[in-house]
């Protein structure tokens, strides 16, 4: 599968995170890296410090959602490339969908700051 | 493969790691979801006190399942793997702020300010929300970063500052 525009991307990404929601297991994999592809480096050759490239390059993002194996006809994988200077904003945007779509982590525990404040104030 | 207690040190180890290896080094965030509790032992236990009323078992066995996020750097060449586990809501829009400064590096930007102001999380919080709203994100993060201290005596100001 080709790379999706950022927005597609997103629109996937939540569709991912919500197709997660609801069950009881089950894994969702964002990966980034920096893309090389086209660039003839090997990885090997950079055993010294590898030089500063001389302008930046774009970040590669891919959310799979760990189906394989057996079940590799349930995978889904999206990737796409980021622009070097749409950075800030992807990661925005990236930060909100991330927000809504792993809601079965445990939320801010209140109570027991609330109970210490009202320690505080009977102290 | 260590594992950090926090995530400040997870990623200063790799940023280093970035910067010695940016073509190779990828990032991986694993965001799974597992049943709540291991029924074992409590349901054994159960059902030794079947008999007895037990409320405190009754209460307990409809638990939702728990979602965890675990960060991972990792370079095939040198096999170096770096990893932070976390279950806190609380922490995903700080820890996206993290790997957003790290995808400036393995961009091959200059760090940005943004990633000086990751390290406060009161901070992060509001750059995070700022980015998302407008494009000029150094302003509002700047602004932001001298809030918290005027706001500190009101009773309105940011709580996560006193956290830290």
């Amino acid at each position: 599968m080709g790379q999706l525009t950022n927005d597609e991307f997103f629109i996937k990404l939540s569709e991912l995170f919500a197709a997660r929601k609801g069950k009881s297991h089950g894994a969702i994999y964002l990966v980034q890296k920096r893309f090389t592809y086209g660039l003839n480096t090997s990885p090997e050759k950079t055993s010294t410090l590898p030089a500063q490239p001389p302008q930046p390059l774009p970040i590669l993002i891919r959310a799979t959602n760990g189906k394989g194996g057996e079940s590799k006809s349930e995978k889904i994988k999206l990737s796409t490339l980021v622009d070097p200077s749409e950075l800030d904003v992807f990661y925005g945007r990236y930060a909100e969908i991330c927000k809504t779509g792993m809601g079965l982590l445990k939320p801010r525990d209140r109570t027991k700051r609330k109970a210490k404040a009202k320690k505080k104030k009977a102290v | 493969m260590p594992y950090y207690a926090k995530s400040e040190d997870w990623l200063h180890h790799s940023s280093l790691l970035l910067d010695a290896r940016p073509e190779t080094t990828i990032v991986t965030t694993r965001y799974h979801i597992k049943p709540a509790r291991r029924r074992t032992k409590a349901e054994k236990e159960a059902a030794k006190a079947a008999d007895a009323p037990a409320p405190v078992a009754e209460a307990a066995p409809e638990k939702p399942p728990r979602g965890h996020l675990v960060l991972k750097t990792y370079d095939p060449v040198s096999g170096v793997t770096l990893k932070y586990k976390t279950s806190k809501a609380a922490e995903v829009g700080r820890l996206v702020q993290m790997l957003g400064g790290l995808g400036r590096r393995m961009a091959a930007l200059p760090p940005a300010e943004e990633a000086v102001v990751t390290e406060g999380g009161a901070e992060a919080m509001t750059g995070v929300e700022a980015s998302g709203s407008g494009t000029q994100t150094p302003v509002p993060a700047a602004a932001a970063a001298g809030a918290p201290g005027n706001a500190g005596g009101g009773g309105k100001g940011k709580k996560k500052k006193g956290k830290r």
